[in-house]
């Protein structure tokens, strides 16, 4: 048994199939690594176009918290073996948002990061090294992040009502305040 | 015991028309990506992303959906068996041409089935677009079948590839010059390729019928083209380039219109549905009339 | 005992009048409906080809001369027509649309006299009594008014129809003295050499009325309304049977064949066969086209049946063997798919309240029998192997290529494709996507549309896997109209001109794929299931968003391709004639209706009128 998921391992390492997330100002290098200059093709990494096909979620820099939620909803609908990438230090310690009232700081805390890429922006080659690095990890198991996320389910949950408490509304709705008035 | 023969040739010519479409597919990749000037990935590419799909978690929508999906790929593979494929002939007695596209049909109609009960919107929209796509395409393959069928005196490929021995001059691509590019074209749209390629556009309608495919459903998504890229580009070998005297030229000369295709599709951009379809009944329809014209007077 | 064949009208008769008695009581009503319809079935498995039986009527101190003549293909419409009018009465048992049993069997009673009468006193009689049966038939449709619209639509082209029978048949009966079908035919086809105008303008006049009874274009127009707004249970008899009458009157005359006879031909084909073969083609274009664009589901089928009749009337004026053998072949085919699928279509509006595709949807969880019928039903519909209707498709296709008849080839191809278009789009707006909150308490059928459900499921793959039980009669048929019959290799294979499929191979091969898939299936990783409200949304979350499976539902402009594609063909408006045709007939129509109030009246009014001018003809002659 341990054999075949060896084996499975090593192919998941070997395509892995991309969804990027693409609201930061990171996902302008996404081009270029994905065109005739750099060619991630070659890693067996394709951009995919729904949640339920990728195997990567790549978080391409700040989240604002309302975006947290959209990207906390795609990554539950992506099946089992999944991972995240933390692109950009903005999803490691906030980057130059680090005091903004309506940006996340830590990507950690709210869905499990298997690797980040460091740089503000990270240049293409340095995505490309990731994949490779992701690549080494699944092989070795150590990639696990979805079953971090399975285990701490309550934590994550906990952390992520935290802030999206911050994205009701403070006023009512416009229709109310007219009636109000 | 012969039964049994048959059972065993079967699963071979299966196995064969998987294996030669996924190639087909990684090889269609790497030439796509040096003619983008990219390295591009491997060629068993595809054989790794069929593997990691089966090995991945899936959600899935109900029983029609497994099983529409299942049938897509099924219904496939029952038709390839019915294919000649170089010197093997399962059934020379039974190949209708006309009973194997109806029997692909089946094949669509259970993805249809399958990615519709999905319930999300932009499958259906794919669906409705491939199907719309379909009309445009079989109308002037229509006319081919009908100069085929004329020519060779004949509806069955066994035969029909009968009718063409005796070297390249006795080929129906010499010998039905427009009907071939007419075929030819008709192709593209079969093979789903570029230009005709808005059922599964990502960017407007989320990669259309895949879009709730996760997992083993995607991966019978890729067999199903695979097993797709072999069964049409199979037919057209035998209706135009008098079969094959064995497997492995038979699979040279699809990989020939293959390359045709890919070529196409790496240059072009995409139709919009009712111009490809409309395009469709003009060109290739004219064409494959021409050639009917000049077949039946 | 030849008399039997009189019991063959009579006993439907008999039990009409007891149904009628106890209309009050609707499950009486249709239980007795159902037991006469198996009487009749059981009195069916007495005769045998070659009866016949003659009595004199004494029709106001002349002698009427009424006969019986029991043909091949006489029986074969018998058994197909009665076996599954049995199974629909069995399913209507537990119905409660506002069918009226004791008007079925006045059909069935026409129906067998239609089938089995050599006279053509006989014949127009049958004739009118399953034209007005049918039309009251058509009234208490769910909507009541639009009902009452279509059966008068239907009345006004019936009567069009059996008048210009009615000049026919007196013409010929002025002609030869006699009214007897065959010594008229015979008598037809030994002048056809010398007065091929006078034999065609009296065919003619008996095809009109073929035509508007199929619904062939351009007498097409009734057929939409009253498929659509007959009661349910009653559209797939009207669609199923009694749309076959036409083809049956055509096969009757077809025989007289005009191609050694002097005509000028086309293609090989005389160019009235070569006219009616475009008829056919038109009419199924024309079928598959308007079906795209309907909301309504049932007008949606009945423009497939238009499609389908198109084909039929096409394979068999071809007037060859594979045309004939395939257009019967079809005519059957088409007779077990569409009823089932209009029997479905039944189950459908009788749970879910309505017949709009755009209200419906991913009913298939709720329904699961019902949708593998339709499933099944649609895929013989769209000529997929093995099921039923491949054949019959594949044959046309090779009887055209056979003559020929290259464009005519490319339309049915393109009527096929587009069979395949509509089918899917009603499949999908009843059964798949989004199931809405309106219909979290719909239940399966009844056991006993269950019951019919799973017999017409075996019945679609087994005449589908062992066509040879069809093909075996329709060839007897085929050799009785004077026709080489196609070779029958077995009860598996369907032969044609060009090669053979043998059905049970293609079934095994089907059937041994599948299992290869489901072990895939079961062996890969695993799947969980999930409801329909987790779905891609591109990210929303659909509660924030206000999405309810209404929205998320994709069945407004299904084709939108296809209108923009065919937006010049309105623009023009080629069928303006036929446009202003209906304008003139609803303004007769209304015309009428303004004469009478009442709408019995109505139609005893016609019926009496109709009467009278049999009375005066009679006394002329
Ligand atoms: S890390 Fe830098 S480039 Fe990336 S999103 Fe943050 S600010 Fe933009």
């Amino acid at each position: 048994m341990s054999e075949w998921k060896e084996l499975a391992d090593y192919f998941r390492g070997r395509s892995m199939w991309m969804l990027h997330y693409c609201t930061g100002c990171g996902a302008i290098e996404l081009p270029p690594t994905m065109t005739s200059r750099w060619d991630m093709e070659r890693f067996g990494v394709v951009p995919m176009a729904t949640p339920r096909q990728a195997d990567i979620l790549l978080i391409t820099g700040y989240l604002s918290i309302k975006s947290l939620k959209r990207v906390v909803y795609t990554y539950e609908q992506m099946s089992a073996p999944k991972w995240v990438l933390g692109f950009g230090s903005c999803t490691i310690n906030g980057g130059i948002y680090w005091d903004s009232y309506s940006v996340i700081k830590r990507l950690d805390k709210y869905i499990p990061v298997d690797l980040y890429i460091a740089g503000c922006m990270p240049r293409p080659e340095a995505i490309l090294d990731s994949f490779v690095k992701l690549r080494e990890l699944i092989k070795k198991g150590e990639a696990k992040g979805y079953e971090k996320y399975v285990k701490n389910f309550e934590w994550y949950k906990a952390n992520q009502d935290k802030v999206f408490r911050r994205t009701t509304p403070v006023l009512k709705k416009p229709e109310e305040v007219t009636k109000s008035a | 015991m012969m039964f049994f023969l048959k059972l065993i040739q079967s699963i071979g010519v299966g196995a064969l028309s998987i294996s030669v479409g996924l190639l087909f597919m990684g090889i269609g990749r790497k030439i796509t990506a040096r003619i983008h000037r990219r390295y591009g990935p491997p060629a068993i590419q595809n054989f790794i992303d069929v593997f990691k799909l089966f090995s991945k978690n899936s959600i899935s929508h109900g029983f029609a959906y497994d099983l529409g999906i299942i049938a897509g790929t099924s219904a496939l593979l029952a038709a390839v068996v019915f294919l000649p494929v170089g010197q093997i002939n399962l059934f020379p007695a039974n190949s209708s041409l006309i009973m194997i596209l109806y029997l692909m049909t089946m094949a669509y109609l259970g993805m249809a089935m399958g990615v519709s009960s999905s319930g999300n919107p932009n499958a259906t929209i794919g669906i409705s677009r491939a199907l719309t796509m379909m009309m445009g395409y079989k109308v002037p393959f229509a006319a081919v079948i009908f100069s085929v069928y004329i020519f060779a005196r004949t509806g069955s490929l066994t035969n029909i590839i009968a009718a063409q021995s005796g070297g390249l001059l006795n080929w129906n691509m010499i010998r039905l010059p427009f009907g071939f590019i007419a075929a030819e074209i008709a192709l593209q749209g079969m093979l789903g390729e570029k230009p005709f390629d808005m059922a599964i556009a990502p960017a407007e309608i989320a990669s259309g019928p895949m879009v709730e495919m996760s997992g083993k459903y995607l991966g019978f998504g890729m067999l199903q083209h695979a097993v797709g890229i072999f069964l049409e580009t199979g037919i057209m070998v035998n209706l135009f380039m008098g079969g094959a005297p064995n497997v492995w030229i038979f699979v040279i000369k699809q990989f020939e219109l293959f390359f045709i295709a890919l070529l196409v599709n790496a240059i072009l951009p995409r139709f919009r549905v009712e111009e490809g379809v409309s395009f469709m009944w003009k060109i290739p329809l004219l064409l494959g009339v021409i050639q009917a014209l000049i077949v039946v007077l | 005992m030849n008399s039997n064949l009189i019991w063959l009208v009579f006993t439907p008769l008999i039990g009409s009048a007891i149904a009628a008695i106890l209309y009050n009581y609707k499950f009486l009503d249709r239980l007795i409906t159902f037991s006469t319809f198996a009487i009749t079935l059981f009195l069916v498995f007495g005769t045998h080809v070659g009866q016949t039986y003659s009595m004199n009527l004494n029709f106001m101190g002349r002698m009427i001369p009424l006969s019986w003549n029991v043909t091949h293909l006489s029986i074969f419409m018998l058994y197909i027509s009665i076996v599954f009018g049995t199974i629909l009465t069995f399913y209507s048992l537990m119905d409660r649309s506002r069918m009226k049993g004791f008007l079925l069997l006045l059909i069935l009673a026409a129906n067998n006299w239609i089938f089995t009468t050599n006279d053509m006193v006989g014949f127009f009689f049958a004739w009118e009594l399953m034209g007005w049966a049918s039309i009251v038939s058509v009234l208490g449709g769910r909507k009541e008014r639009k009902s009452r619209h279509a059966a008068l639509y239907y009345a006004l082209m019936s009567i069009g129809g059996s008048y210009s029978m009615f000049f026919g048949l007196f013409t010929l009966w002025r002609l030869t003295g006699s009214f007897s079908i065959s010594s008229n035919l015979a008598y037809l086809s030994s002048i056809v050499g010398v007065h091929p105008w006078w034999v065609l303008g009296i065919v003619s006049l008996f095809f009109v009325t073929f035509m508007i009874k199929a619904g062939i274009f351009p007498f097409h127009t009734w057929v939409p309304m009253a498929y659509a707004y007959a009661p349910d249970t009653f559209t797939p008899f009207l669609s199923a049977v009694m749309s076959k009458y036409g083809i049956y009157g055509m096969l009757l005359f077809l025989p007289i064949s005009l191609m050694e006879k002097g005509m000028p031909t086309v293609f090989g084909l005389p160019w009235v066969n070569y006219i009616f073969v475009w008829i056919g083609v038109i009419t199924a274009v024309l079928g598959t086209v308007l079906a795209f664009f309907q909301d309504d589901v049932k007008k949606l089928f009945a423009y497939s049946s238009l499609s389908n009749l198109g084909y039929i009337v096409a394979a068999i004026s071809l007037f060859t063997s594979v045309g004939v053998t395939a257009g019967i072949y079809h005519a059957f085919n088409h007779l077990l798919f569409k009823g089932a699928l209009f029997i479905t279509l039944a189950a459908v509006i009788s749970r879910s309240g309505t017949s709009k595709l755009s209200e419906m949807g991913g009913l298939w969880k709720k329904m699961p029998v019902t949708f593998f019928t339709f499933f099944i039903g649609i895929a013989s519909a769209a000529g997929i192997p093995p099921f039923n209707g491949f054949g019959s498709k594949w044959l046309i296709y090779q009887s055209m290529i056979k003559q020929h008849l290259l464009f005519a080839t490319i339309l049915l191809f393109l009527a096929s494709t587009g069979a395949f278009l509509y089918l899917f789009k009603a499949f999908h707006s009843i059964f798949l996507g989004q199931l809405s909150h309106n219909y979290d308490n719909v239940k399966e059928v009844p056991v006993i549309g269950q019951i019919v459900e799973y017999l017409l499921m075996f019945a679609m793959i087994f005449f589908g896997i062992q066509p040879g039980y069809i093909l075996r009669p329709v060839g007897l048929i085929v050799k009785s109209v004077g026709l080489n019959p196609l070779a029958v290799m077995g009860n598996g294979y369907v032969t044609g001109m060009f090669s053979n499929v043998d059905m049970p191979l293609i079934g095994w091969s089907l059937a041994i794929s599948f299992v290869f898939g489901f072990i895939l299936f079961f062996i890969s990783a695993k799947h969980k299931y999930v409801s329909q409200e987790d779905n891609y949304t591109a990210g929303q979350i659909p509660q924030d968003w206000g999405l309810t499976p209404e929205t998320y539902q994709f069945s407004w402009k299904f084709y939108e391709p296809m209108e923009k594609l065919f937006a010049p063909f309105y623009r023009i408006k080629i069928d303006g004639f036929f446009r202003g045709l209906g304008d003139w007939t609803r303004i007769t129509g209304s015309a009428v209706k303004q004469v009478f109030v009442g709408n019995a009246q109505i139609y005893t009014l016609f019926a009496v009128v109709g009467l009278i001018i049999l009375v005066i003809a009679g006394w002329v002659a």
